[in-house]
């Protein structure tokens, strides 16, 4: 069975959970014998061919136009970061596709695909919503034209039995795949522009996401949290959706000594500073902690745009020394500061799966996570709390603080519970959906 | 007769490093000595010791008549030390004329005044000593953090022996009608109180090379004929003193030598002495000078030499630089009980007034004064590495 798949985040080109929910999963499908092709927003118009296990690592490239591109082939690379630069795998890819470049593609793409009699008022519907809403000049929007306007080559030349894309911005990809190749597409949601955005969002994603689900065969969800997101914002067709949640894959044999930072207990925030994460309800629960015991000390790792506005009023609210934020951590810092600490913090306002705390507790922090989470659907071992319930996230890390032994035990707990979630698991479910969604679109084209 | 007082402050603050909350706790050191030893030489070179040799040479060749004073704060002696040892020999050089009076002032640089007055006394006892210890001569005269001031400051430096004369700034909300030039008391009479004139301080200090200021360039004769003008309404023969007040960086650093400031510098004290009736005096010397009965002033609020508004908001207005310094002085308390004289040297170079300053959010997006003088990209970026360090020194204790 082989896959072309779209995604927009893979090791290293990551910025957020996507890309390691990505890395995980194609490792696990690699592993079961399942074939991919992968497409990223890289510089240079090449894709993976990846068939081992071990090539989620090596990151094998090749080029559309190999012809011109023969100093790839000959070129010697220190290492794979080096060779991945030379494709341009950057944190912030470029871009120099114009506006019109997207109208005439579009045209293109409409007279070359949807004239002949069988498509439908309502395919064509769907098309529309796609086309018309992928407008705008923003920098992410312009990149998302031009990876679109790639995939037709990819779509055609490539072999390919499925489908599968990940995220609004390669749903216009998938669905030009789909009308190509007429090979089934299975959208995956690792999160919705409402996530997001923590409130409405750009209505342009939404109608962008509402056209790739409807035009796809089956929907994976990552928790029945956003399942019933999907079915209750996007009126997505019940039978057509899967949950398949996340899981986590924790190096072997790595083991999490504790190296304190403070002597007193350290409580954790780490993600983005963002609206979605409510990074303000952390706040609002430290100076209520901090009142009762202050020798509690509350990290705030990671950027994002409300940074400075929080820290702003974490003076207001006169936190001393006891509130303090990292900035921009990398992958080694954030092992540091996760070993330094005794309880991890989620309140985020809507979370689709969220992974971080589950690698907390793999570092046994005991983690308090949002209700309006994915994540709370798979762990046992954490205290699941109402995002806005900061009365009772306070009153809980206070509980803990008083009763290390119990903050200890949930640790080790969590620990045990997180070190038993395999992707391997959630890739045997999605190859059973593949091959579900293969047989139906065999029967139905013999 | 109109004597002009000039008083220079020299200060060089211990910069803190860029602090992550992963540094707490490991014993790292907290201070960017690299930066602190470049800033240091670079000053050295372009203003100290340039300027040094000048006014040495002047008083030399004026023999006795081009009289000066400085204010020198304990961390810039300690870095001198440390990265320019020829500073401090010049500086010495100067004391050993006999022309040169060094005041005393808090030997961090520190806004203890207004918030430890314990930890103010010891400061200006250290700083004290360090000036005798330094240069021979016990300070007669004192000044605040940034002119700071107040009725209450005066009162306890009253009570230091010693000091006769405190300078502060010529706020016109408490002068009113009143004239800077003459030699006032503190409010309750008892010390000797000079008011800095700042509008000739500031046409030296900051506006000597701005080519949209109407009177550029400032040469010397149109100075001293405006000083001879300061004095026409002056009928009897009371002493004035027109108290130039400023910063020594002044010199070479914030007006560069390709300004004319040197050569500025180097013709004014002949200008000024060709006239019978303007002189030189230094800040101690003006108390026996003043022949007529000196007016009390009240300073009821505090104010300083800073910005537009000459009041604390330099340092203490923002909630970030609320918690910090409020925090830093909780801090002390405890590392003081602790008794570890390390540790309480490293809480004392955080007592510095500068950490404050570069978390001013008062005219940041103007790219003013403020960001000149900081190091750091942001108040926001100052203020959490500020944190950290407390932090850290709270993990000490």
């Amino acid at each position: 069975m082989k896959i072309l798949m779209f995604t927009w985040e893979f090791p290293p080109l990551i910025s957020g959970g996507l890309g390691m929910a990505c890395y995980g999963m194609v490792k696990a499908l690699l592993a079961l014998g399942i074939k991919i092709d992968l497409v990223l927003p890289t510089r240079e118009m090449v894709y993976f061919p990846l068939r081992e296990e071990e090539d989620v690592d090596k990151m094998p490239a090749v080029f559309m136009d190999p012809v011109h591109h023969s100093e790839f082939l000959t070129k010697s690379f220190q290492d794979i970061t080096e060779r991945l630069e030379y494709i341009g795998i950057t944190p912030t890819p470029e871009t120099y596709f114009q506006l019109s470049d997207m109208r005439h593609f579009i045209s293109k793409v409409k007279s070359e695909y949807l004239i002949n009699e069988h498509v439908s008022q309502e395919e064509h519907d769907i098309w529309d919503d796609m086309t018309t809403h992928l407008i705008g000049e923003e920098d992410l929007i312009k990149k998302v034209q031009e990876y679109t306007q790639r995939a037709e080559r990819f779509a055609r030349e490539l072999d390919y039995n499925l489908i599968h894309v990940h995220d609004w911005l390669t749903y216009p990809s998938g669905m030009l795949a789909r009308k190509i190749s007429g090979k089934p597409l299975i959208s995956h949601i690792h999160a919705t522009e409402f996530d997001r955005a923590g409130g409405p969002g750009d209505e342009r994603i939404h109608k962008i996401e509402h056209a790739g689900m409807t035009y796809s065969d089956r929907v994976i969800a990552v928790s029945q949290y956003t399942a019933q997101m999907i079915m209750s914002r996007y009126r997505i067709d019940t039978g057509k959706i899967r949950i398949v949640h996340n899981a986590f894959s924790i190096e072997e044999n790595q083991v999490h000594t504790k190296k304190r930072i403070f002597k007193g207990p350290t409580v954790l925030f780490l993600g983005r500073i963002t609206l979605q994460k409510g990074p303000d309800y952390y706040l609002d629960v430290a100076e209520r902690v901090l009142k009762v015991h202050p020798e509690a000390r509350f990290i705030m790792a990671g950027t994002g745009d409300m940074a400075r506005k929080l820290l702003r009023r974490s003076a207001q609210l006169k936190l001393k020394n006891r509130f303090l934020f990292t900035g921009f951590l990398n992958r080694k810092q954030v092992e540091s500061i996760l070993r330094a600490a005794d309880i991890y913090v989620l309140p985020s306002v809507s979370e689709p799966f969220g992974i971080s705390p589950l690698e907390a507790m793999a570092f046994g922090i005991t983690s308090i996570i949002s209700k309006q989470s994915g994540v709370a659907e798979v762990v046992n071992h954490a205290f699941k709390i109402d995002y806005w319930d900061v009365d009772l996230m306070a009153d809980t890390i206070n509980h803990l603080i008083e009763n290390p032994q119990i903050c200890k035990k949930m640790g080790i707990d969590g620990m045990k519970e997180v070190n038993r979630i395999h992707w391997n698991e959630a890739a045997e479910k999605i190859r059973m959906i593949y091959s579900q969604v293969l047989s139906e679109f065999l029967k139905s084209n013999p | 007769m109109l004597n002009v007082v000039f008083y220079f402050q020299v200060h060089q603050p211990y910069r803190l490093r860029h602090l992550n909350v992963l540094d707490i706790g490991t014993g790292t050191n907290l201070f960017d000595d690299r930066l602190n030893a470049e800033v240091m030489r670079k000053v050295s070179n372009k203003c100290y010791l340039p300027t040094n040799q000048l006014l040495l040479d002047l008083i030399k060749e004026n023999e006795g008549r081009f009289r000066i004073a400085y204010s020198i704060t304990g961390t810039a002696i300690e870095q001198f030390k440390l990265y320019s040892p020829e500073t401090l020999d010049s500086f010495k050089a100067l004391a050993e004329t006999g022309c040169v009076e060094f005041l005393g002032e808090t030997y961090y640089h520190s806004l203890a005044a207004l918030y430890d007055t314990n930890e103010f006394l010891d400061q200006v006892m250290m700083h004290r000593q360090l000036i005798i210890d330094e240069f021979g001569q016990q300070p007669r005269t004192f000044r605040n953090t940034e002119l700071i001031y107040q009725d209450r400051i005066s009162d306890l430096v009253y009570e230091i022996e010693g000091f006769t004369t405190i300078i502060t700034e010529g706020v016109d909300r408490i002068l009113q009608w009143r004239s800077p030039l003459f030699a006032y008391k503190n409010y309750s009479k008892d010390i000797n109180l000079l008011l800095k004139y700042y509008k000739l301080s500031d046409d030296i200090a900051f506006r000597f090379s701005n080519r949209d200021w109407p009177e550029y360039p400032l040469t010397v004769d149109k100075f001293v004929n405006w000083i001879d003008h300061l004095t026409l309404g002056e009928k009897g023969d009371r002493n004035l003193f027109l108290n130039l007040f400023m910063d020594y960086e002044t010199f070479g650093e914030h007006q560069w030598a390709e300004s004319g400031i040197f050569d500025f510098m180097r013709h004014f004290p002949s200008e000024v002495l060709k006239r019978p009736h303007l002189g030189f005096v230094t800040p101690a010397e003006t108390q026996a000078l003043a022949n007529y009965q000196q007016e009390s002033l009240s300073f009821p609020d505090a104010v300083s030499w800073a910005d537009e508004q000459r009041d604390l908001s330099a340092w203490v207005e923002n909630d970030m630089q609320k918690n910090a310094i409020e925090t830093f002085y909780e801090l002390l308390e405890r590392v003081k009980t602790k008794g570890d004289p390390q540790l309480l040297k490293t809480a004392r170079m955080l007592s510095t007034s500068d950490h404050f300053y570069y978390m001013c959010t008062k005219y940041f997006q103007d790219g003013d004064v403020h960001k000149y003088f900081s190091p750091y990209d942001s108040p926001d970026q100052a203020y959490i590495y500020y944190v950290n360090a407390l932090a850290d020194l709270e993990e000490r204790i």
